[in-house]
């Protein structure tokens, strides 16, 4: 089947095509492909056609393509007035030249042609180039590289085959239909058209964050909004804190407290802190209460002492604990688990006793009482040491995370590595 | 005093992409531009200081604004309303004249070493070699201060035109008032009244404010500084040519040395007249606004043409992140330097059709950045006021006039 394939047809090349009736008069040239979203994705739902009367659409069922290469309309078809209103993705008028985002190779990518191509709509095979048969259009992918900016830039000036034997010299870049996610910036429109991220959403929170990066701000605002609170959060932790800030400052306070609310309560403190204050109260007035006080005792601590990074997401457990009753509150743990190197044992006053590893807790029975595991020399830093006395601590034990204590020795966070690496990298 | 403390420091902070790239245009096509006017004219063409410094702020904050509001380049809002073969043809030709302009930077830093008296063959690779280095080894922050440092070196001309002992009372005097009608009839003069517009505003300057403002992630509502920063800029670059002006009209023009062959012959000429510190100081300011715009030139080519055609592009990423980008970046400065180096190159030629190239593309650019900060759509509430599109279309249209007579004049 795949030998099949007609020669692909380009968007570049259909546009301009002469459009004509059974009796060979002219109707209209082709403007622009309006193309269907999502049950309908990538269905080519009609051919935009610019005649005197205005534009008007016609399926691509009830067009055929001449042995010239010219367009004719069936004899029973009959173009109608293309409203504005209309849900359709215009492949012209939306996406050539537009940004997009390849889903696949993760990136932020300009569009410089789209392919296309007939296939049977009875069989969905692809077209065998038997022009008396019904065939529907569909987008088959997207061109990005230089073959298909050098077949642009040629059109109209040379011929057809003169065009695809110097474009067929430079390397083709494509993404597949399925993994182009559109921008679009209207919020109206993106409801519409179905735009929903689905396949970016499942992207890693960095990958998304480079992406974002990429991208102008409405564009931003645009994809955050539309992608779950908690994947939002998730990439707007690994965002560069000077555009976490622009970002968090261009939503509402209510999308950004929602936002924020799913975000580990350090990143979050840290992104307030940097916010103006007015802006910062309106976001965690909209905060549920729980949320808003860790974020809000946080705030409390200056931003490069060893409270200001640390996070208030860890697992404590009773001094007398077994390692069965551990491994519950671990199960019962509602952060992110996969953060967590280590439980901490606290008495009746949460005064840290005890530090136990995962893995010694994961070697050990589980009727293990946890204070027979407990490192016998546990480190620990206090609430206000400087954020450069942390990173030695980290340095030279070898740690992967640091309980806080306060003044009382009780436990107030926790600082990971990860943070640690995170302040070094940005003092640089 | 700690109040005027916190002053300056506010000041300085708002200082950035517009006063740089409004002082990166004093660059030595433009000193010589301004030198000749002083050595030709005295003081008789101050008077276009006014108008320039207005169309030179409008058309900056144009594109300014633009950066902010959009988010987006001025190479890539270009391809995306205007298409791919508009771009193509716009990118080429401003790599083409850019690239000229970057040979008339290490033009100058060779000629304004050889003041000194030190080989070109010496300083023009050592100096490329510094300016490459400075982009590829830096990050952007960094960039930015070396480049703001270097703005203020151009207080060596306002050093040196106070030096040259000028007649203060004249010199305002002509600021502010037309010259006499007997001059208008003059086709010398009127060619030197627009190739000073000309070399005031350049094409690649708009493309590379937009990218800075929204590289440094400038938006609708912090812009508020940048229109200062702009507006700063293109004040400080123009006083600066007055200041180079005022300098040869009084030491040039008053000893009837009128015909001078590049920036550095100024110098050298003033020498006798104003001293060795005007010298010292005309010759060191040529030096650093020629190795100051040799190296914001070819970043912005490299950023420009990268945007536009939707390639990997940023001082913040790794060579092998962004290949094209770095490559042409390059290219134009290894090209630039060797040329040259090649032995009698005829750079005062190639400075001419540069500059035609540079009126060429001009007109072009400012049209297309009207009809898109016109656009509700793009711009919303921040589209052009009334006065802004009338500037911006008289600019258009005298630098449109400049070309052509350029084109005349160099073919004759």
């Amino acid at each position: 089947m795949m030998q099949e394939r007609q020669p692909m047809i380009t968007l570049t090349s259909l546009i301009g095509t002469p459009v004509t009736d059974a009796q060979g008069q002219l109707r209209g040239r082709v403007a622009d492909l309006a193309v269907g979203t999502g049950d309908e994705a990538g269905r080519v739902m009609g051919l935009v056609l610019k005649a005197r009367g205005g534009r008007a659409l016609v399926p691509a069922t009830d067009v055929r393509q001449t042995p010239s290469g010219a367009l004719e309309l069936r004899p029973e078809a009959s173009p109608r007035p293309l409203a504005d209103f209309e849900n359709y993705i215009l492949l012209r008028g939306d996406l050539l030249d537009r940004q997009i985002i390849d889903v696949h190779g993760r990136k932020v990518v300009r569009v410089n042609d789209v392919d296309l191509q007939w296939f049977d709509p009875a069989t969905q095979a692809p077209s065998a180039g038997n022009l008396t048969a019904t065939w529907d259009l569909r987008v088959r992918e997207v061109e990005v590289g230089m073959r298909g900016a050098v077949r642009r830039l040629l059109q109209g000036l040379l011929p057809r085959p003169g065009i695809d034997s110097i474009a067929s010299r430079f390397s083709p870049r494509v993404i597949p239909w399925d993994f182009v996610d559109m921008i679009e910036v209207d919020p109206a429109r993106r409801v519409k058209l179905k735009i929903e991220h689905e396949r970016l959403a499942q992207l890693h929170p960095s990958d998304i964050a480079d992406i974002l990066e990429e991208l102008a701000p409405a564009e931003r605002e645009a994809i955050l909004m539309t992608l779950d609170e908690e994947v939002a959060a998730e990439a707007l932790e690994e965002v560069e804190p000077k555009l976490q800030v622009s970002m968090v400052e261009s939503l509402d306070s209510e999308t950004a407290a929602a936002i924020v609310e799913e975000m580990d309560p350090s990143a979050a403190a840290d992104l307030l802190a940097e916010l103006p204050e007015e802006r910062s109260e309106a976001i965690l007035e909209e905060m549920h209460p729980e949320e808003r006080q860790e974020v809000e005792e946080l705030l409390e601590f200056r931003e490069d002492s060893a409270a200001g990074r640390m996070t208030t997401e860890y697992v404590a457990v009773p001094v007398t604990a077994s390692v069965g009753e551990a491994i519950q509150a671990l199960r019962e743990f509602e952060g992110d688990v996969e953060t967590i190197t280590e439980v901490y044992l606290v008495d009746a006053d949460e005064v840290l006793k005890g530090v136990v590893s995962l893995a010694r807790m994961v070697l050990a029975q589980p009727d293990t009482r946890l204070d027979v595991l407990t490192e016998i020399h546990f480190h620990t830093c206090p609430a206000d040491a400087h954020e450069n006395e942390v990173a030695e601590l980290f340095d030279r034990y070898n740690l992967r995370a640091l309980p806080v204590i306060d003044s009382k020795g009780r436990l107030a966070g926790v600082i990971e590595a990860d943070h640690v690496i995170a302040f070094l990298r940005a003092d640089r | 005093m700690k109040r005027w403390r916190t002053r300056i420091l506010l000041f300085l902070a708002v200082l950035g992409p517009g006063f740089i790239t409004a002082n990166v245009d004093n660059d030595p096509n433009g000193i010589f531009t301004y030198s000749q006017s002083g050595a030709q004219y005295g003081y008789e063409l101050l008077w276009t200081m006014i108008p320039i410094t207005l169309s030179l702020y409008v058309v900056q904050e144009m594109c300014a604004r633009m950066g902010a509001v959009t988010g987006k380049g001025l190479s890539d809002l270009i391809r995306e309303e205007f298409g791919l073969r508009v771009t193509v043809i716009i990118m080429a030709l401003l790599v083409l004249v850019n690239f000229g302009n970057v040979i008339g930077e290490f033009a100058g830093i060779a000629s304004s070493l050889e003041l000194f008296g030190l080989s070109k063959y010496i300083s023009v690779p050592i100096c490329s070699l510094l300016v490459w280095l400075l982009a590829v080894r830096g990050d952007y922050k960094k960039v930015e201060k070396v480049f703001l440092a270097a703005s203020v070196f151009y207080i060596a001309y306002i050093i040196a035109g106070v030096l040259s002992g000028p007649s203060w009372h004249t010199a305002l005097l002509d600021t502010i008032k037309l010259p006499p009608h007997a001059v208008w009839g003059n086709h010398a003069y009127l060619f030197m009244v627009i190739a000073v517009i000309g070399t005031t505003i350049a094409p690649w300057m708009q493309f590379y404010l937009q990218s800075s403002i929204v590289e440094k992630g400038i938006t609708a509502k912090n812009y508020a500084a940048s229109r200062l920063d702009v507006i700063v800029g293109s004040i400080f670059t123009d006083i600066v040519a007055w200041f180079i002006i005022v300098a040869c009209a009084a030491t040039l023009y008053v000893h009837g040395l009128g015909s001078i062959q590049s920036a550095a012959d100024a110098a050298t000429a003033m020498k006798p007249l104003a001293g060795a510190y005007a010298f010292l100081l005309f010759a060191v300011g040529l030096f650093n606004a020629s190795f100051f715009a040799a190296s914001v030139l070819p970043l912005s080519t490299a950023y420009v043409v990268c945007e536009g055609l939707g390639l990997e592009s940023g001082i913040d990423r790794k060579f092998k992140e962004a290949p094209f980008f770095y490559w042409l970046y390059t290219i134009l400065i290894a090209g630039g330097a060797a040329v040259v180096l090649i032995p009698n190159f005829p750079l005062i030629k190639w400075a001419v059709e540069s500059q035609v190239l540079n009126g060429v593309l001009l007109p072009i650019v400012i049209v297309l950045m009207l009809l898109l900060i016109n656009r509700k759509d793009l711009m919303g509430e921040h589209v052009n006021s009334r006065w802004f599109n009338i500037v911006a279309w008289v600019t258009a249209i005298i630098v449109s006039i400049l070309s052509v007579m350029l084109m005349i004049h160099g073919g004759s």
